[in-house]
């Protein structure tokens, strides 16, 4: 009671409110240091934390990698973060990055580096370090290892390649007689051949040909879009204060032939993704166009499903493609054992992929890739070649995997895959909207 | 009890000299904890705020020299702003008439005397408890252009689908419908609450006049509940000005960007474009232009009282 009246009766004087924080301060320290003798003594083992964006199937077997490498490695433990993917995590990653507080290790896909290696919210990872746990160049398909790369240094180490590529349904096709002597979908090479095979498969399911779910999703649009205008052989790029260097000509000539493709017979005029996967799922089609990450739904769906690389219809073959990849947010301070457990916990994951090839990715690591396993699973073999081909959004700060720039292409686009626009007015809309971000301040 | 107010001794004769001081003191005291979070999450922020607005401040950290007003003149001449900003007052034209006349139609119906109070209460007011994930996640469902609730009922009676979220001179109305069921409960119970405190003499007494029900509602009831559509009014179009969270569930602004409202766009500069001076300036147009309209309202509504 006394005390108290001492608080309330009169003021504090200035020593009095010292010589108390004080004694709080150290009170909270003596605590504190004990917490650490306990940790301590549990043979220093290092938190590491780690962010990812992976969740549903791809979450499960991420997950199991990550407790494989916990059990291997006593000296650390990864406790994982999942966020949403797209805005949610990109966002909270650049200001946990920012803010100073970032996770040790994080997954990002490959095409968002650029807009986070030149603000310094990303660092390079060291080689020599990297090569000390068993990994180098060497270990990766030259396309993919080329991408881990910014001016110069290695921003990101691929964990996979995850292409867009195209399942089919053997059953429906072989009743439609579009498989070739091997018991895979005979090759097409032009638009016209693709329609014409997609049209024989609706014979056979009376409902449509070909599965591809867009409505509301630009990244969706956005990677059909960038497979057929890189199969043209032509390239895009984004430099700031430039306009877009583009081919007009392929951009809407590809455009054209997917709006002919939602007829209501080659494909659902207006469908979303949901709704595409969902449909193929139940046999309503003999095609889906649709990222490897889909697989384990088409395998638990039951239905005899294969799958190849987006037909080269355009003369070039090429898939439009990302890579997730690690790499190490901006430390406040920088803790060198936590920093080297890293790179053991990354390179375990790494040679530990093939259960993430069974996811349907293909691993970013060629031992694994080039391993007896790896050529059992099928039909992940038969897309594996799509490591060759596959290309990567353009660099840019606002270009990339769950971008605003793949929303901006929905908003230009949607209208002209719906018949209600003319693709060269939609394609110029979506110009004009990137000339006008390239024509603003750059913020990294 | 005006009197009585009179007679009693003004409060300052009871205090002793001095005191005041000391009063004053613990009323600060008192007042401390408020001040605090005031300040350091009102004050601050908006003074910071409009600081980082003149700046080239980027979310990586880089550039955040002074630029004067360049952001706000990059904004003004900026499309895509007064696009978001034309979407946002739209919404709020065609989301406040509704809000305040079906929650009033709502009140009325059931200060009528239906049995079952509780059940109507309730379920009107329920859909407000509500998350707006949730809310965003079914209507998306009764909205799938294939698959939905709605455009099979439409189907059912010989009426074409209609894609809700994905025609650009539908989805802001598809927006409107679900925000209606999901907040129309707020508004509702302001209403129910104003009705119920209308002396029921004044029903009684013009029913002895012989006015019939349509009557006494236009010449006692709506009267009476002016001050409280006036108050409704003012917190739906304060309300429907902040629009973010269902559209961004909903549409993503899409399609075409005819339902992005300017908090997303505000959003969308800022955290996603990383350019948060520029985004500073967008808040402060926006900040300036819902200060025009309360103004504007404040002006109306006192000439009106007047």
């Amino acid at each position: 009671m006394k005390q108290f009246e001492s608080l309330t009766g009169k003021q504090l004087s200035r020593r009095q409110l010292m010589t108390g924080s004080a004694l709080l301060g150290g009170g909270l320290l003596a605590a504190g240091l004990t917490g650490c003798g306990g940790a301590a003594q549990a043979a220093a083992v290092q938190d590491i934390g780690f962010w990812h964006l992976l969740s549903g199937g791809d979450g499960i077997k991420m997950q199991a990698m990550i407790n494989a490498a916990n059990q291997a490695n006593p000296g650390f433990k990864v406790h994982p973060t999942v966020l949403a993917w797209g805005p949610p995590y990109y966002t909270k990653l650049a200001m946990a990055s920012a803010g100073g507080r970032p996770p040790e290790v994080a997954i990002m896909h490959a095409s968002r580096v650029p807009g986070y290696a030149p603000g310094g919210l990303i660092e390079p990872w060291d080689l020599d370090l990297l090569a000390e746990n068993g990994v180098t160049a060497a270990d990766f398909a030259l396309r993919i290892w080329e991408k881990s790369q910014h001016n110069g240094k290695v921003f990101s180490i691929a964990l996979d390649s995850h292409p867009f590529v195209m399942f089919y349904n053997t059953d429906i096709a072989g009743k439609a007689g579009v498989l070739a002597s091997n018991g895979q979908l005979q090759e097409v090479s032009s638009p016209d051949e693709f329609k014409a095979m997609a049209l024989e498969m609706q014979k056979v399911t009376k409902a449509h040909g070909l599965s591809f779910g867009y409505l509301g999703s630009g990244s969706q649009m956005w990677r059909l879009f960038y497979t057929l205008y890189k199969q043209h052989g032509v390239d895009m790029e984004l430099t700031p204060g430039q306009p877009m260097k583009v081919d007009r000509e392929a951009a809407i000539e590809s455009l054209e032939f997917m709006a002919s493709l939602f007829d209501d017979t080659i494909a659902a005029q207006a469908g979303d993704i949901s709704t595409g996967i969902a449909e193929f799922a139940r046999g309503g089609s003999g095609m889906l166009f649709s990222g490897v990450w889909e697989l384990p739904t088409m395998k638990k769906a039951g239905i005899p499903v294969d799958a190849a690389t987006i037909p080269t219809l355009y003369g070039t073959p090429a898939s439009y493609a990302d890579s997730h990849s690690f790499v190490l947010p901006r430390q406040l301070k920088l803790n060198e054992d936590k920093r080297r457990d890293v790179y053991k916990f990354v390179t375990d994951v790494l040679k530990g992929s093939l259960s993430w090839a069974e996811a349907g990715h293909i691993p970013g690591y060629q031992p694994v890739v080039q391993s007896q396993a790896y050529r059992e699973l099928t039909p992940q073999i038969h897309y594996a070649n799509a490591a060759e081909i596959i290309a990567y959004d353009p660099e840019s700060w606002f270009s990339g995997s769950g971008s605003d720039w793949q929303t901006y292409f929905a908003e230009n686009v949607q209208n002209v895959l719906l018949g209600r626009d003319k693709a060269a007015a939609g394609w110029d809309a979506f110009e004009q909207r990137t000339n006008t971000l390239l024509s603003r301040p750059n913020p990294v | 009890m005006s009197t009585s107010t009179l007679s009693r001794p003004r409060p300052q004769n009871l205090r002793k000299p001095g005191s005041r001081t000391r009063s004053n003191l613990s009323g600060w005291g008192f007042a401390a904890p408020f001040l605090v979070f005031f300040l350091a999450f009102l004050v601050w922020p908006i003074l910071y705020g409009f600081y980082m607005s003149l700046t080239g401040k980027s979310l990586t950290g880089a550039n955040d020299s002074l630029i004067g007003f360049a952001n706000y003149a990059e904004a003004l001449a900026d499309a895509d702003m007064w696009r978001s900003l034309g979407n946002t007052l739209y919404f709020t034209v065609i989301s406040t008439v509704p809000l305040v006349l079906v929650a009033l139609v709502m009140a009325a119906l059931l200060n009528i005397g239906l049995p079952a109070q509780w059940l109507w209460r309730l379920s009107y007011f329920a859909p407000y408890l509500l998350a707006s994930t949730v809310v965003s996640l079914f209507f998306t469902w009764m909205y799938n252009p294939q698959l939905g609730l709605i455009n099979e009922f439409l189907t059912g009676i010989g009426l074409p689908r209609v894609a809700w979220l994905n025609d650009p001179n539908v989805a802001m109305w598809a927006i409107v419908i679900a925000t209606l069921w999901w907040t129309v409960g707020f508004n509702f119970l302001l209403y129910l609450a104003a009705m119920q405190n209308i002396p029921a003499q004044h029903y009684e007494a013009a029913s002895l006049d012989g006015a019939g029900a349509w009557r006494q509602f236009f010449s006692i009831t709506l009267p009476q509940l002016t001050p409280t559509t006036v108050m409704i009014v003012l917190l739906q179009i304060l309300a429907s000005l902040k629009i973010f969270d269902q559209v961004y569930q909903m549409t993503a602004g899409g399609p075409g960007g005819s339902t992005r409202p300017v908090v997303q766009y505000i959003f969308e500069t800022g955290f996603t474009g990383y350019r948060l001076g520029y985004s500073a300036a967008i808040s402060y147009i926006f900040f300036g232009l819902i200060v025009v309209i309360s103004v504007m309202q404040f002006v109306i509504t006192r000439r009106r009282s007047a």
